[in-house]
């Protein structure tokens, strides 16, 4: 046997997100979803998350769809890789926190195999794209026996790899929030190698009108038990005109409100003085390009 | 099911037989086809040496592949690059660039390479770099890696001109 054998368990191949709510309800919890399969056939993870029975996405036809309509915003489908995001021009355009997340996301194969949905379902707080959809805004729209439910990505995860899907439900598509010409966003991350995880990521959308900031939207991720608003510092930032006094302001107070622990990719002590040097350069990298 | 019958079409040939649904595109490769050619490193996407190409174009891990969910894609490992016997340019760039050391990473980086010249004809340095990110060798320091890269990119070009060369999806 040349490599770890995956613990055993029976293949559910639906054809349609139909059958998906049908087999989610008959097996409750006993039922993984499998997407892109980078987080859920590592081993280690599979072997501590192990159910009966793996459901795999790969037979059903749609939701592969990536649209970006003005107005409204972009529609990810649930099948949609993160490679995807990086040859359709619209995310580029509108959406740039998104698709440097993309960008700085693993390795080329990874991306290849890696769904969009997937990073925002492992709730993990080091998910790159998750903290640019968090920045952004965004619902998450859940199908389930009774139909489907729009939740806001600011509910959505609930706890350290716990979200607000239930267990009979798919989680189908993401809308982002549209964007404006007054928009501008921006994500960066800190790593030791590409296919490493973050270390800690931090993205920010902000409304601005010239130089002052009407609105602000701050996420950061691998400073909490999932990726997280900065509320108090977006609040310095809110109707205020960007300038260096204001940015040191703005570290400080981003230092302050994160809530970071040791693991073995960083230290809290080290995750806490970063945090507000990466934030005010994420915000100049985001007006700067506006 | 637990167990599938699944028709795998890996570098032009399709097989018929039955995989327990556990199993992944490199072992089922491996240890079922026999083509030892692809290799385990980290069985967690991070090394590269399980390396293949989907459908001609993606270069994925077949790792983290399941071997039932690779049915209905072409499949190409390092064996499929040859043609009629006749070496493929990004075999012989690797060869005349000294790019190979062990080996080991070789096959992942050959399959690589392939992938990052099907998507990108003339890769700049910053690409083919950024392009290898996920395929680690260590051996070479990957200077070689990257010239071999390089002059695959003109080699086949060349050959796109003169229409040999063609890689078997
Ligand atoms: C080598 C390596 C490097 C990585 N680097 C990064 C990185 O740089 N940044 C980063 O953020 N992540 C990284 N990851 C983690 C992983 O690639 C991402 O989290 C990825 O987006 C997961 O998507 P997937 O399609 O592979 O999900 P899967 O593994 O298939 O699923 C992940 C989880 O989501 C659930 N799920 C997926 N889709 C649905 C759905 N539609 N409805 C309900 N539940 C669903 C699954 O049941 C599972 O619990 C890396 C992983 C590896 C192996
Ligand atoms: S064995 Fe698949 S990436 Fe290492
Ligand atoms: S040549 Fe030995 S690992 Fe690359």
């Amino acid at each position: 046997m040349s490599s770890r054998v995956l613990p055993q368990f029976d293949l559910l191949e639906p054809r349609n997100v139909a059958d998906v709510i049908a087999l989610l309800s008959q097996h409750e919890n006993q039922v993984s979803v499998l997407a892109g399969g980078t987080d859920l056939l590592v081993w280690a993870y599979i072997e501590k998350n192990k159910t009966p029975y793996v459901l795999s996405l790969s037979a059903i036809e749609g939701l592969d769809h990536l649209d970006y309509v003005a107005g409204e915003g972009l529609r990810i489908g649930a099948k949609v890789k993160v490679a995807q995001l990086l040859k359709h021009p619209d995310v580029a355009k509108h959406y740039p926190a998104l698709y440097q997340a993309a960008e700085n996301f693993a390795t080329p194969q990874i991306r290849n195999m890696a769904t969009v949905m997937g990073n925002v379902l492992r709730a993990s707080p080091a998910g790159d794209c998750s903290c640019a959809i968090l920045a952004l805004g965004a619902k998450v729209v859940l199908q389930g026996p009774a139909g489907q439910r729009l939740v806001d990505i600011d509910d959505f995860w609930v706890s350290y790899g716990v979200t607000e899907r239930q267990p009979d439900e798919l989680a189908v598509e993401l809308r982002i929030d549209d964007t404006s010409s007054s928009t501008c966003s921006a994500f960066q991350r800190l790593t030791r190698v590409h296919e490493d995880l973050s270390k800690l990521n931090v993205a920010v959308r902000l409304e601005m009108d010239q130089d002052t900031c009407k609105q602000a939207r701050i996420a950061m991720g691998c400073v909490g038990p999932t990726p997280l608003r900065l509320k108090k510092t977006e609040r310095l930032l809110t109707g205020a005109k960007i300038s260096a006094e204001l940015l040191q302001q703005v570290a400080a107070a981003a230092r302050e409100e994160v809530t970071p622990i040791d693991d073995q990719r960083s230290t809290a002590e080290y995750r806490r003085q970063v945090s507000g040097v990466i934030l005010k350069r994420v915000i100049e990298q985001a007006v700067a390009k506006s | 099911m637990k167990t599938k019958m699944i028709t795998l079409c890996v570098n032009g040939k399709d097989h018929r037989f039955e995989v327990p649904v556990n199993r992944t595109l490199l072992q089922a490769l491996r240890d079922d086809l026999k083509l030892t050619e692809t290799k385990y490193g980290c069985g967690t996407g991070e090394c590269g040496g399980c390396t293949v190409l989907m459908d001609g174009k993606d270069s994925v891990c077949s790792c983290l592949t399941l071997a039932v969910e690779a049915e209905g894609r072409h499949i190409t490992t390092v064996g499929g690059m040859t043609h009629e016997g006749e070496l493929h340019p990004i075999q012989i760039a690797f060869i005349e660039e000294g790019a190979v050391q062990c080996g080991y990473c070789t096959p992942g980086m050959i399959m690589k390479t392939a992938s990052i010249l099907a998507n990108n004809p003339n890769p700049t340095e910053e690409e083919i770099r950024k392009g290898l990110d996920g395929n680690i060798c260590r051996c070479t320091g990957y200077e070689k890696i990257v010239q071999a890269v390089r002059r695959a990119s003109v080699m086949m070009d060349t050959a796109q001109t003169r229409k040999v060369g063609g890689m078997r999806a």
